[in-house]
């Protein structure tokens, strides 16, 4: 009985961490763009006003970023100003946590079949390797503070919110640390 | 618990070994065909390797309705519709491609159209975007290399705009490949040996991209054994058909493994390579193998030594230390290329191609960023990585 509360309960505390991360990624996304000298010189081989999306299936969170020109994106929240160009779809929610909880590399979660591309594969290559220069600046910190190793089925929304919020916290923090160092 | 997980797939008959063509009449009435067309290029036709295909399913009273022997090198949209145009007059209703990669691949983009409707092959290139089972299907590869009869992808050229179109839908593969040591009988020595490397380069990448899974691996490994017991051997007796028939399945098991587990930067620079300099894409995948090898050495070192084993066999295998087992791997690799440079001059560097210029390898190392393969690559590369492991292919 009690399991049958707590489940769904866990299971929105994943979709709200997920939905949080999309969030945290679009910020980062955009300010790497603006500071960091190798992510622009990947962002620069994108079209200006190409439109990039990451979403979960089937019609879960997604971010969307632009490329407005010379390596830097800005970040358009959940919705596009016009089609896609790139999508990279999660094909469920329980594998963006995987990846959003840094548990499993984007490049890893390719070549595990989690997701889906669809458009230029080129292009998809590239976006890959600016989420993976992104990963590299959360990541470190937020293995050393084992924050989320795997997710623990036991535990309570309360708890579970709330470290999502740290998280949350920690990441945009450390983030805006590591980039101004 | 790690995180370990993968998808394999491979719904392909595999209809293998002697007199294997004879099977064809009785596959295609069984998927409730009786009006083939055939796909194929001058090459094909001009070695007289239709003329068992035809006598097979003659015989069996299956006619042939038509023969498309016009297939280019480069697979392209305006032939695609041109084909689907003669498959639709002609009222045929199932497809044989009897040919390497383009011909395959060309049949492939052919059933799309023939099923799905519509002219325009490009409106279905991208993912996801075939819903339904196409029109039975044969393949009959007559090179031992590319796997392309177990491969749920196809790259037609839109001419027009001089872009590469890549389709991928599980609906492409065949219903089945017909494996016949006869169809591989006749291919020239430099054939034979670059084709069987690039099937040698699926198996390696296969097993030590970051796809790897424990089916793929079984057919890698299982490849890697038959190409290495049996290329020298029939580069030595070309008439040999026992060991052209290990060749020819070695190459689909090569192609059933990296079909489900990718491949890396040997192909993301090789096609590249084959785009800037025109250079087939076995010999660029000879070439730049052991090179990729030694650039992941690290990070592939358990199981690059492993497969010492399926290359040089038990003696060898038990008598090198398992610290040693990796090099010596990248050594047999090498040591097979010295071997066929010495039979067909296949060329183990950049400049031994003629074809290549110092000038053009940042080119070829930016292109090589762009491709999909970049991405299964067990080592993240960079520009420069791409750039040193070219400047080492130099020379
Ligand atoms: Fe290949």
């Amino acid at each position: 009985m009690l399991a049958k509360r707590i489940q769904p309960m866990a299971f929105q505390a994943r979709r709200l961490y997920v939905e949080l991360m999309f969030q945290v990624m679009g910020r980062a996304l955009q300010a790497i763009s603006e500071v960091d000298a190798s992510a622009r010189r990947e962002a620069r081989g994108l079209p200006e006003g190409f439109l990039f999306e990451m979403m979960v299936m089937p019609d879960g969170s997604r971010l969307i970023v632009e490329h407005v020109g010379d390596g830097r994106f800005h970040y358009h929240g959940n919705s596009a100003p016009r089609p896609v160009d790139l999508s990279i779809r999660f094909k469920h929610i329980a594998h963006a946590f995987l990846v959003m909880s840094f548990q499993e590399k984007t490049s890893v979660a390719f070549a595990n079949d989690r997701m889906l591309v669809d458009g230029d594969i080129g292009y998809a290559v590239r976006m890959t390797r600016i989420l993976n220069r992104l990963e590299s600046f959360i990541l470190p910190r937020v293995v050393a503070e084992r924050a989320v190793k795997e997710y623990p089925s036991n535990l309570r929304l309360p708890e579970k919110l709330l470290s999502a919020a740290r998280i949350y916290l920690k990441v945009a923090s450390n983030f805006i640390e590591t980039v101004r160092a | 618990m790690t995180n370990q997980y993968y998808e394999f797939f491979c719904p392909v008959k595999v209809i293998a070994g002697k007199a294997a063509l004879e099977h064809i009449p009785y596959e295609l009435t069984g998927l409730g065909a009786g009006r083939p067309m055939i796909v194929t290029d001058k090459g094909v036709r001009a070695a007289g390797l239709l003329d068992p295909v035809i006598a097979a399913c003659e015989e069996s009273g299956l006619e042939i309705i038509s023969i498309y022997d016009d297939v280019p090198p480069d697979s392209s949209t305006g032939v695609v519709k041109d084909i689907a145009g003669i498959y639709r007059r002609e009222k045929c209703d199932s497809l044989i491609a009897v040919g390497g990669g383009s011909a395959i691949d060309t049949a492939k983009a052919v059933n799309v159209l023939v099923s799905e409707g519509g002219d325009n092959i490009a409106e279905y290139s991208g993912a996801g975007t075939i819903k339904h089972p196409l029109k039975p299907f044969l393949v009959v590869p007559t090179t031992a290399g590319t796997g392309s009869e177990v491969t749920s992808v196809a790259v037609i050229t839109d001419t027009a705009k001089s872009v590469k179109l890549p389709f991928s839908s599980s609906f492409l593969l065949p219903n089945a490949a017909v494996i016949d040591p006869r169809m591989t009988l006749t291919l020239p020595p430099h054939i034979t040996a670059a084709t069987a490397m690039d099937a040698m380069t699926h198996a390696t990448e296969a097993f030590t991209c970051m796809a790897k899974n424990p089916l793929s691996d079984a057919y890698a490994t299982a490849a890697i054994k038959k190409i290495s017991t049996s290329l020298l051997e029939v580069m030595d007796n070309p008439k040999d058909s026992d060991n052209r028939l290990e060749l020819a399945q070695a190459s689909t098991m090569a192609g059933i493994a990296f079909s489900n587990s990718m491949v890396g930067l040997v192909h993301a620079l090789g096609h590249a390579t084959g785009a800037i300099c025109h250079l087939p894409h076995g010999m660029c995948m000879s070439l730049y193998l052991p090179y990729v090898l030694e650039y992941n050495l690290e990070t592939i070192r358990a199981p690059l030594g492993e497969l010492l084993l399926y290359l040089e066999g038990p003696e060898v295998y038990a008598a090198t230390p398992a610290s040693r087992r990796a090099e010596a791997s990248i050594s047999a690799i090498r040591k097979l290329r010295d071997e066929l440079f010495k039979r067909c001059r296949l060329p183990r560097t950049l400049k031994e191609t003629g074809s290549v210029e110092e000038h053009q390898l940042d080119t070829i190392a930016e292109m090589a960023m762009d491709d999909g393969s970049v991405m299964f690559n067990p080592k993240e590369v960079t520009l420069e990585d791409a750039r040193a492991v070219l400047r080492r292919a130099w020379a």
